[in-house]
């Protein structure tokens, strides 16, 4: 355990590079011993995340989700690999590891620029705080479930239009599935993004009487809203339109998501507000 | 004695090829047989056709009647009103014991698209019986066919090739279907056409759950039966829209020389429908419906034949195992039947043989019985048993020499010379 606590970042993303690398050779040569390699790797690697979770939180005394917005993203990336190795327990033909492993290397690269040290604010709204956190972190873990989801689509429906054979490493849910998934993914995601925003507003509210008032005009607070706003009208036009095609959907999706992952990246640079903690020193934001 | 096959296959030829060679229903079968026996009096013939394949089999006595490669193309150009040129080298043709393997092959279907699949014993067995029914086979075809079908069951019996997904149904729908929708017990089948094709198809589908079966038949009393064999519903021709636009899944597999399903017709159809998944297989050659249908909207998906082609190539890789135990089967029969044919041909001077020698033997036998009056039913029938031996005796070296020879071919150069030495002309 003690060895355990001794984990870095370096460790689990190193893991996470070998599952996918290992992931990667299925195409050229498919063997049931690189499956079973990819898996103990995610897993070796997710054993390591969980402990740098775990100390990151014993040394804030905070949950990791409201540690920081670093600990906030590896958080993220911990819920997809769980999500993974999950899926891929349950069926191990499936290639989800392609699409989600980039994803949690993404999260997991981006993290160490991201704000290290905790929120102001959540030691005198801790109960507000972890609201705000869990429903942005669900909603934003979602839409980007909704992106592969619909990556996936893209691929089986591109592979099924050109009348191509299934490549036995790239075996993914029928375009049926995908397609009810995605839904679903968005349909969950974004009223918990509007909790996220709810449950923000109200604490920028609280935070008034307090001794760090949170100024409504910022641009974290004006990203937030504009990302949500995205959100909202994919929801919208998913519930209201007739009859859509899966693969618009799946279209839409990926165009708004990266919309999200663009603003995410830009509130994480550019935002000087310190809302989320102050920005790491070498980032734009961070020489104000 | 002479064999011989014209083909073109799945292998060799694309199905936009096929299709416009291939004879779709009895009626046009019928008709290329009156013209084959006006042009070539003197074969038999047998033609398969099937969706992989057109395959024309011939057979003479006299080898010298036998036609050319050229003739028969001429034959398929002017029938089908195809020029001539685009078909000299998309034909390939075997002769004698090739042309023997070729069939056996086809008949255990390891030169199908789908090994193992069993419908083409039937497609076999069907095109023997009506080329037996016009009079156009004869006795070596006969005997190629019987033995064929024959070897298809011992390949059967003997290999593993019939286990696992071995129909073309099965090949498509776990390709493509079950890659498109995730279930098919909420889904309503169409099955255009109400062949063996057809019924096939709605075993393999029926096991997937599917509980929803149209059956839409030009001919209505055909469909009943089909809808009545898998608890469906039968639709006369004149619904065929309506059916389209009911079903999440169409299988067309008719025997229609154009296509019954066309793009103005699925246009208004997913007008009703919206952009909704359907899942489209055309097992018809000719297609059964236009290409173009497959590019309405994102929604369609329309596969034929030759669309199968990559995984039925990747499950033959897998099951090269099967498909040599297969061939050593294949090559033995085949020499098999070779020693047979090649045998039947010194029949008829090993039997003038026997006959001249018997008769030779008889006359002596009457001319001593003559001499000898004294002798009683015990000693002549000794005598008899001893010339009969003799005769035997003396026959053996010449058609054990005879019949070895036959082993690689019919021994003209024997035959030619016992008929001389033997004054058997």
């Amino acid at each position: 355990m003690l060895e355990l606590s001794k984990v870095s970042l370096f460790c689990f993303l190193c893991s996470y590079a070998v599952a996918l690398a290992v992931e990667m050779t299925q195409f050229m040569h498919r063997s049931f011993a690189a499956r079973l390699a990819t898996m103990l790797f995610g897993l070796a690697g997710f054993v390591a995340h969980t402990s740098y979770l775990l100390t990151r939180s014993q040394q804030h005394d905070l949950p990791p989700l409201l540690s920081s917005t670093h600990d906030w993203m590896l958080v993220s990336a911990w819920l997809t690999m769980a999500l993974y190795l999950g899926i891929q327990l349950w069926n191990p033909r499936l290639s989800f590891g392609i699409f989600a492993l980039p994803l949690v290397l993404l999260l997991v690269c981006v993290a160490p620029f991201a704000s290290r040290t905790p929120i102001p604010q959540v030691q005198h709204m801790r109960v507000w705080s972890m609201f705000h956190a869990t429903f942005w972190a669900l909603g934003i873990v979602g839409v980007l479930l909704a992106l592969l989801v619909s990556l996936m689509y893209l691929v089986q429906h591109q592979r099924l239009k050109q009348k191509k054979a299934e490549l036995p490493a790239l075996h993914l849910f029928s375009l049926e599935r995908l397609s009810r998934t995605n839904w679903w993914l968005i349909i969950i995601s974004v009223p918990m993004q509007t909790l996220g925003v709810i449950s923000g507003l109200w604490m920028i509210y609280l935070s008034k009487t307090g001794s760090d008032p949170v100024d409504l005009i910022s641009l974290t607070v004006g990203l937030n809203a504009l990302m949500w706003i995205v959100m909202v009208m994919l929801f919208g036009w998913m519930l209201a339109s007739r009859r859509p095609t899966g693969r618009v959907v799946a279209i839409r999706t990926v165009l708004a998501c990266l919309f999200m992952m663009l603003t995410l990246l830009v509130m994480m640079v550019g935002s000087t507000d310190g809302i989320h903690g102050k920005p790491e020193p070498g980032l734009a934001g961070g020489q104000a | 004695m002479n064999l011989q096959v014209v083909y073109c296959n799945h292998l060799t030829a694309d199905l936009e090829v096929r299709e416009k060679l291939a004879f779709p229903n009895e009626e046009v079968l019928e008709r290329a047989y009156q013209s084959l026996r006006h042009r070539f009096p003197r074969s038999e013939h047998v033609v398969v056709s099937t969706c992989n394949r057109v395959e024309l089999y011939s057979a003479q006595e006299d080898p010298a009647d036998a036609p050319t490669h050229l003739q028969l193309a001429e034959f398929f150009s002017e029938f089908h009103h195809i020029p001539l040129e685009s078909l000299l080298d998309g034909f390939l043709e075997y002769q004698g014991s090739d042309a023997v393997r070729h069939l056996f092959e086809v008949a255990s279907s390891i030169d199908s698209m789908v090994l193992g699949e069993s419908q083409i014993v039937n497609q076999i067995k069907a095109a023997y019986e009506l080329a037996r029914q016009t009079d156009a086979n004869g006795p070596l075809t006969s005997a190629l066919f019987q033995r064929a079908l024959a070897v298809s069951g011992r390949v059967r019996t003997e290999t593993r090739l019939a286990e696992g997904k071995v129909s073309i149904a099965s090949v498509a729908v776990g390709e493509f279907g079950k890659s498109i929708f995730d279930r098919f017990d909420d889904k309503t089948v169409l099955v255009v056409g109400a062949g063996e094709m057809a019924t096939e198809t709605l075993v393999y589908l029926q096991d997937e759950g599917v509980h929803e079966i149209l059956v839409c038949n030009r001919s209505l009393e055909r469909a009943k039966r089909l809808a009545e064999e898998f608890s469906g519903q039968a639709k006369a021709w004149d619904y065929l829209q309506h059916c389209l636009a009911a079903a999440d899944v169409i299988v067309c597999t008719t025997g229609a020389d154009r296509p019954v399903i066309t793009r103005a017709m699925m246009q208004q159809v997913r007008k009703q429908t919206g952009p909704r998944p359907l899942f489209i297989l055309d097992l018809g050659a000719p297609r059964d419906v236009e290409a173009s249908v497959g590019n309405l909207d994102d929604g369609v998906f329309l596969y034929d034949i030759d669309d199968l082609d990559a995984t039925c190539e990747r499950n033959r890789k897998k099951r090269v195992q099967e498909v040599q135990q297969a061939r050593v089967i294949i090559e033995e029969e085949t020499s098999r039947f070779m020693q047979d044919v090649y045998h039947k041909a010194t029949g008829p001077i090993v039997k003038r043989l026997r006959e001249n020698w018997d008769e030779i033997s008889r006359l002596e036998l009457e001319i001593l019985f003559r001499k000898l009056p004294d002798l009683g039913e015990r000693e002549r029938l000794a005598i008899e048993k001893s010339m009969y031996r003799i005769v035997n005796k003396l026959l053996h070296p010449p058609l054990e020499t005879l019949r070895e020879e036959a082993r690689t071919g019919t021994p003209h150069g024997m035959i030619d010379a016992i008929k001389r030495l033997f004054r058997l002309e």
